[in-house]
């Protein structure tokens, strides 16, 4: 009797829980009905896109872009070091698993608190935001890339040992060359992110796009924001596709 | 040959990726001197981070309240948007409704969900119901049909058809059909997946609170804006811990589901 | 010439792994160790290079005529040169996949050159040549370019020999290099190690008691962790069904 209860019990228990939970988040849908107009009404009154503006919105994309990738390819290069010390095939134990505790715990900051800290010390600007990038990677990359490097073969290993290969010489020849197409392909799953992420840091006053989003609206230009926003769909869009592009070559081509 | 071995090859490559770096860093104007100069401001800050004040988390039931806000809203943003994705998903899925231009349309959807960044989709929400946690649900909704409408559709596509072929060749109707062939195999990757999308949404509606999300994130951010900084990194902490202690839980449950 | 000398593993719980083993082997000889699944051949052959933890033993090599250095007990440079003069091979998934056969060749070197000019510099041109000359003498010359993951097993193995005899080594082991291929391959592998043994000595740790009595000269059986024959490669079914129990039936093709 109890084993049919189950179920049952679980169900109530979800309603009761989700109650609760709407109570605490102000949960209301007829707040929403009655939002959705004035959402709606000031979604229309952002049209038409300023087409004027277009052309100074395109040194601000080109910052965002710039951001990301240099935000990305330093935290690739700085999570590959650390990975180097969190997979088990490299290191002790010991080390082994502060370093994974470390990087557990960066993925657990949301980059835009690694930002405010970083412009508490070095303003706003350019380089907070890189850096935070940079450091926001080593939760996913850091992970990432120890789990693959965990998975090179025992043997390729060991058999480079027992040549008398020094334990840079293993890495370099050994492990590096079959782990680069998955560099590749994570780096450039990180880099959508930060392309995100660089927009959003934008908005705190990192530059880029995100900043003129941000500049737009407090100013109450509507539609110079609605042409930024545009700015960003379309950037987001396209770099998906050339990194989707670029990994499916990746995977067909070189293995 | 590859990059690692052949001399010359080795070297192009690094002293291209090198310009290039510095060609960025010229273009952002960003003073690499400042990350010398400025270092004090780093351990000035360090030291009025230290020791953390950890008081704040039991002084009034503000923050506690904040972190319930907070799973609350991964909670129902995963719940309501895992629902709702998954009806899309049945939609979108070729091998479930057979309905083509519905299937392709409800893809295009979810793709056009997924591009938009939360921070647009919360500025729609702050505007139609004002700032807190609220907003933050149904932003949190939103994107989660995106990402879980996707997952959702890629486990159904990949489904194994014998099972289902069989129940239809004896007669069986659509509904028998999803109940005993397609429901019993889907269950495993349904609930790893909403797992795997809380425990994102958890670090969203974090992440969100300085939007107007409300929860911890926007208390978070009121430390910070207000100088408060030995409260700031009691909080900080008290995030890093729950988010943890979730990614763990998730892991684990996860784990139990793929090798049951 | 190498020595094992009394060469024991015990765990904590009293079990040992490996029992007193000694014997010694000079050039000219094929030596194939035999023994059931356990029984502690990998185990022993590892012990030759150092890279299992012993808990008492020593392997003695030659370093020149007249000084022997024991394995064990010596210091981390000087093992680094010992073990680049020592080949291993082992039973697949050793070499680099995306590399080509040539790059996996000369890596067998990596040990005896030093790490900052192999990053920096990589390889010089007479390396290079006498890299190719090592895939001649395993007939993969014409796959010098090819990347490793597009060869089938045998050839993988070859290339691991050519890897091998680039290091230009004075003492050659091979943990079940036989193990992954078909017959056909297998035998041809077999062969190359005996024509290698004129040069220096062979040990493999082998499954296939069939093809040892035809190529070894000699064969080294383990049995739970103790030395159990050693002699002639011929054997007749009473040793071999004392010394693999009851996996004979799977073993004997």
């Amino acid at each position: 009797m109890i084993k049919k209860a189950f179920p049952i019990f679980f169900l109530l228990l979800t309603i009761m829980v989700t109650y609760y939970a709407m109570i605490l988040t102000d949960f209301k849908l007829n707040t929403l009905k009655k939002g959705l107009h004035d959402s709606y009404f000031f979604i229309e009154q952002m049209f038409p896109p300023s087409w004027e503006d277009f052309k100074d919105l395109w040194n601000p994309a080109l910052e965002t872009v710039a951001l990301a990738l240099l935000g990305t390819f330093l935290g690739t290069i700085l999570s590959l070091i650390i990975a180097f010390f969190g997979a088990s095939n490299l290191t002790n134990k010991w080390v082994k698993q502060i370093v994974r505790s470390l990087i557990s715990v960066e993925r657990s900051i949301p980059e835009l608190f690694i930002l405010l800290i970083l412009i508490a010390a070095y303003g706003l600007g350019a380089l907070s935001a890189v850096l935070a990038l940079m450091i926001g990677c080593i939760g996913m990359l850091g992970k990432l890339f120890a789990d693959a490097i965990e998975e090179t073969p025992v043997s390729v290993i060991e058999s480079l040992k027992a040549a008398g290969a020094s334990k840079v010489q293993i890495i370099y020849f050994g492990i590096l060359p079959d782990l680069f197409p998955k560099l590749i392909s994570y780096s450039l799953f990180r880099f959508e992110i930060n392309i995100r992420l660089s927009v959003l840091l934008g908005a705190i006053g990192a530059g880029g796009i995100g900043y003129e989003l941000d500049y737009a609206f407090s100013m109450l230009q509507f539609h110079r924001a609605l042409s930024c926003l545009i700015v960003v769909l379309v950037l987001v869009i396209a770099i998906e596709q050339i990194s989707l592009y670029i990994r499916k070559k990746l995977s067909i081509s070189q293995l | 040959m590859l990059i690692f071995y052949n001399k010359y090859k080795k070297w192009v490559y690094t002293l291209v990726a090198i310009t290039l770096m510095y060609l960025l860093i010229l273009f952002l104007k960003i003073d690499l001197g400042l990350l010398f100069s400025d270092v004090h401001y780093v351990t000035d800050l360090l030291n009025e981070m230290f020791p953390p004040n950890f008081k704040i988390l039991w002084e009034n039931n503000v923050v506690y309240i904040s972190i319930l806000q907070t799973i609350a809203m991964a909670y129902l943003g995963t719940l309501m948007g895992g629902i709702i994705a998954f009806v899309f998903s049945l939609i979108a899925s070729n091998n479930i409704f057979n309905y083509k231009y519905f299937a392709v349309s409800a893809k295009w959807l979810l793709s056009f969900i997924r591009v938009l960044p939360s921070l647009i989709i919360v500025l729609i929400f702050v505007v139609a119901v004002g700032p807190g946690s609220f907003a933050g649900v149904l932003t949190i909704i939103i994107s989660t049909i995106g990402t879980l409408g996707k997952l959702f559709t890629e486990s159904l596509e990949n489904l194994d058809p014998t099972s289902a072929n069989s129940l239809k060749s004896i007669g069986a109707n659509k509904i028998q059909i999803f109940k005993h062939a397609i429901w019993p195999e889907f269950l495993p990757s349904f609930i790893s997946n909403l797992l795997y999308c809380f425990d994102i949404n958890m670090r969203t509606a974090v992440g969100l609170g300085i939007f107007g999300g409300g929860g911890i994130g926007y208390k978070l951010y009121l430390a910070m804006r207000v100088l408060h900084y030995k409260d700031a990194i009691a909080l900080i902490i008290c995030i890093i811990i729950l988010l943890l202690i979730i990614e763990n839980f998730s892991n684990y449950l996860r784990h139990k589901i793929l090798s049951k | 010439m190498i020595k094992a000398v009394g060469l024991t593993k015990q765990l904590k719980n009293g079990k040992f792994l490996l029992n007193n083993i000694s014997f010694e082997v000079v050039k000219g000889e094929f030596v194939g160790i035999l023994g059931a699944s356990g029984a502690g051949k990998t185990l022993t052959l590892k012990s030759l290079i150092g890279l299992l933890e012993l808990t008492s033993g020593e392997v003695w090599v030659e370093e020149t005529s007249n000084q022997h250095i024991n394995i064990y007990q010596t210091k981390t440079s000087i093992l680094k040169k010992l073990r680049s003069k020592i080949a291993l091979i082992f039973q697949g998934y050793h070499l680099v996949q995306r590399a080509t056969t040539l790059e996996n060749v000369l890596m067998g070197r990596l040990g005896s050159v030093s790490t900052w000019r192999t990053l920096f510099f990589g390889f010089n041109e007479n390396e290079k040549k006498e890299a190719l000359i090592a895939l001649e003498r395993v007939n993969m010359q014409s796959f010098a370019t090819a990347r490793v993951n597009a060869l089938s097993g045998g050839e993988k193995q070859r290339v691991a020999i050519a890897r091998a005899l680039f290091q230009q080594p004075r003492l050659l082991l091979a943990d079940e290099p036989i193990s992954n291929l078909d017959p056909k391959n297998a035998k041809i592998i077999m062969a190359l190690l005996k024509e290698l043994s004129n040069f220096f000595p062979v040990i493999g740790v082998f499954h296939q008691p069939e093809l040892c009595a035809k190529y070894c000269t000699r064969i080294i059986a383990i049995k739970e962790g103790k030395l159990y024959y050693d002699g002639e490669p011929n054997l007749d079914e009473k040793t071999l069904e004392d010394i693999y129990g009851e996996e004979l039936s799977s073993i004997l093709t």
